[in-house]
């Protein structure tokens, strides 16, 4: 279209101003979004690393993993219910050990490494097998460590046989080791809970296909929350994921704005410019169609230095923030910042509807 | 004026050049609603011929703009009708009448009104893509060929700002010209201009109105442009009333 390119062409001081806000905009809320995801798969990998599809908690945890205690007979009991393929233990402990390295946060997952609670996301080495104690498989995000590393908590070392990714929890490292090394963990860092019956923390359940968490009997004493509702309970997630998201979706209500408030300022400087486009015989639906060519160019070209300004962020970034950038959320809210400057853009519509082309006659009144 | 010329040039293009092109019919436009109404003109007729550039007189409020911006289909008339060749122009849409403007109306604003940030050339070939039949080839050349004819060759790629007032005016009678229109409707061209200045635009615009047998109304209040017309009207109060020839009308202060 003439009247867009050439006004792109000939006055782009203005687009490039333009350009420039909505750039800063894409780069802003790609970095939220990054920074949101990845505190997101840093806080819950560890929930959604195994295959589990359901977590159980005791009923007065309200699905977190530290607080809830359930007696380990209820594995056995989850197994034979029906709707359920593998049941498998979880027993969590979240504190720090050392490793040759030095001290390091760890969450411990202790774990039927052949059941719904092993992680599926092993990269190097191997999980420990069902029986075998004093080793210990860990996510790639623990510095330091390698496959033959040793990392004692309390009193008991593990040597770490293989390596993990994306199964952080509450963004520490989880160190998968079986039930029983959880166990002697626990009451090595945890006097307090030496000689209680044994217990699991959590279970985690594979169901079978059809099979829904709300169409679950669950046993007493015990709740069966979904993988995402688990995920969701982790402290703090939730919370940070809805300030995250509030913070996105306002900056994209201020891109559209931005660019409402862009064009409105375009429209009403160039009032009599449209007026007499208007009286040489041009169409309304012509002239806001070139506004909204140049909302989409504007908004297209803005989105691309955005990403490209937020993904070269991404590269410098220290690995300590912990940052996630996928490719759905980027074509998400890509789309989204088009569609807004669109929208902001739709709304100078009404108004160059509004110009009257007999005004471009008779300056002299 | 060689208007011989001009007679023999419309005859040639197969026209009675005796039959008014354009006809005003007792047109009247009322502006609001009872206490606040103002007719602004009052039964209104006129007829212009083609080849023939006739001005419109008149102090300012007395209906000049109303009028040429009813016969431009700008503005619909309270009662009366207007008709160009074979259109009631009183009886289009508004879809319609946008159309109408672009084939078969040519404007010159009293301020050139050119899109800033279009060269000569493309502020021509810009009206030039409002028609349905748009031929971007022909109408380079034809933008070329008369921004040639208009003393402008040399600056058909230059922008607005960078012309000087009167060639800016040039570049609008070029554009009026562009899509070969019925008529012309001039308003104030010279209001920006210059007297000598305004002098050359208006024989230009009356040279061009003429060899190309096009029908051209002129609004102004400056009487010295008027001996390059060949009819003057006068309104006054909104009443439409012939003054004789542009020449006559010239003489007569
Ligand atoms: N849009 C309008 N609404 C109301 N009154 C108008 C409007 N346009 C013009 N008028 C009135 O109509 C009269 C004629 O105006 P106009 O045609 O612009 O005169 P001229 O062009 O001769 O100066 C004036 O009294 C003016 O105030
Ligand atoms: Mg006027």
């Amino acid at each position: 279209m003439m009247l867009a390119w050439a006004e792109i062409r000939r006055s782009s001081g203005r687009f490039l101003s333009i350009i420039g806000a909505l750039s800063l905009i894409t780069f802003l809320v790609l970095t939220l979004s990054a920074l949101s995801d990845g505190l997101f798969f840093g806080s819950t990998g560890a929930v959604k690393a195994p295959s589990a599809q359901a977590y159980v908690f005791s009923e007065d945890a309200e699905g977190s993993f530290i607080r809830s205690q359930i007696p380990a007979a209820d594995v056995e009991k989850y197994r034979q219910l029906d709707g359920i393929d593998r049941a498998g233990p979880v027993g969590v402990l979240l504190t720090s050990g050392k490793a040759s390295s030095g001290e390091l946060d760890v969450a411990v997952f202790g774990v039927d490494p052949e059941s719904a609670s092993a992680p599926q996301t092993v990269t190097k080495g191997r999980l420990p097998t069902p029986a075998e104690n004093g080793v210990a498989a860990i996510d790639d995000s623990a510095k330091g460590v390698e496959i033959g590393s040793t990392v004692t908590v309390g009193d008991v070392p593990v040597e770490i046989v293989g390596l993990t990714s994306g199964s952080s929890y509450q963004l520490q490292p989880t160190l998968w080791t079986t039930v029983d090394t959880w166990t002697a963990m626990q009451e090595s860092v945890r006097p307090e809970t030496r000689g209680l019956p044994a217990y699991v923390s959590a279970i985690a359940l594979d169901l079978s296909a059809g099979t829904t968490v709300e169409s679950l009997r669950s046993i007493a004493g015990t709740v069966v929350l979904t993988e995402d509702q688990a995920a969701l309970a982790i402290p703090g997630v939730e919370q940070q994921r809805s300030t995250l998201n509030s913070i996105i979706y306002t900056t994209l209500l201020v891109a559209a704005l931005v660019v409402a408030l862009f064009f409105a300022l375009i429209v009403l400087e160039k009032r009599d410019l449209f007026a007499a486009l208007k009286a040489l015989g041009t169409s309304t639906g012509r002239l806001g169609r070139s506004v909204i060519i140049q909302a989409i160019f504007a908004s297209v070209i803005g989105v691309i230095l955005g990403a490209i300004a937020s993904r070269l962020l991404g590269l410098v970034i220290p690995s300590e923030v912990p940052t996630l950038y996928l490719t759905n959320s980027l074509i998400q809210i890509s789309v989204f910042t088009i569609v807004a400057s669109v929208l902001g853009a739709v709304f100078s519509l009404r108004r160059i509807a509004k110009i009257d082309p007999a005004t471009a006659l008779g300056g002299n009144l | 004026m060689a208007s011989n010329t001009t007679t023999a040039d419309t005859a040639s293009t197969g026209s009675a050049s005796t039959e008014p092109i354009l006809r005003v019919n007792d047109v009247t436009k009322t502006y609001g609603e009872g206490h606040t109404a103002v007719t602004a003109v009052a039964n209104a007729s006129l007829a212009v011929k083609e080849g023939e550039f006739v001005s419109l007189l008149g102090p300012s409020g007395s209906g000049k703009t109303t009028l040429i911006s009813m016969i431009g289909g700008l503005l619909t008339s309270t009662s009366g009708t207007i008709e160009l060749g074979d259109v009631d122009v009183s009886t289009l849409s508004k879809k319609d009448l946008t159309a109408f403007r672009a084939q078969r109306v040519g404007f010159v604003f009293q301020a050139s009104n050119l899109v800033p940030f279009l060269t000569a050339k493309e502020n021509l070939v810009y009206v030039a893509t409002l028609r349905k039949d748009y031929d971007r080839k022909q109408a380079s050349k034809r933008a070329d060929e008369l921004l040639g004819e208009l003393g402008l060759s040399e600056r058909i790629g230059n922008l607005p700002e960078q012309l000087s007032g009167g060639e800016r005016q040039r570049v609008a009678i070029g554009r009026a010209l562009m899509n070969d229109p019925d008529l012309v409707l001039v308003d104030e061209p010279t209001a920006s201009l210059d007297t000598e200045l305004g002098r050359q635009v208006v024989q230009l615009l009356a040279r061009e109105v003429k060899d190309r047998g096009k029908t051209g109304i002129m609004v102004t209040h400056d009487l010295r442009m008027v001996e390059y017309t060949d009819q003057v009207f006068e309104i006054l109060d909104g009443k439409l009333s012939a003054e004789g020839t542009g020449k006559e009308k010239a003489k007569s202060h």
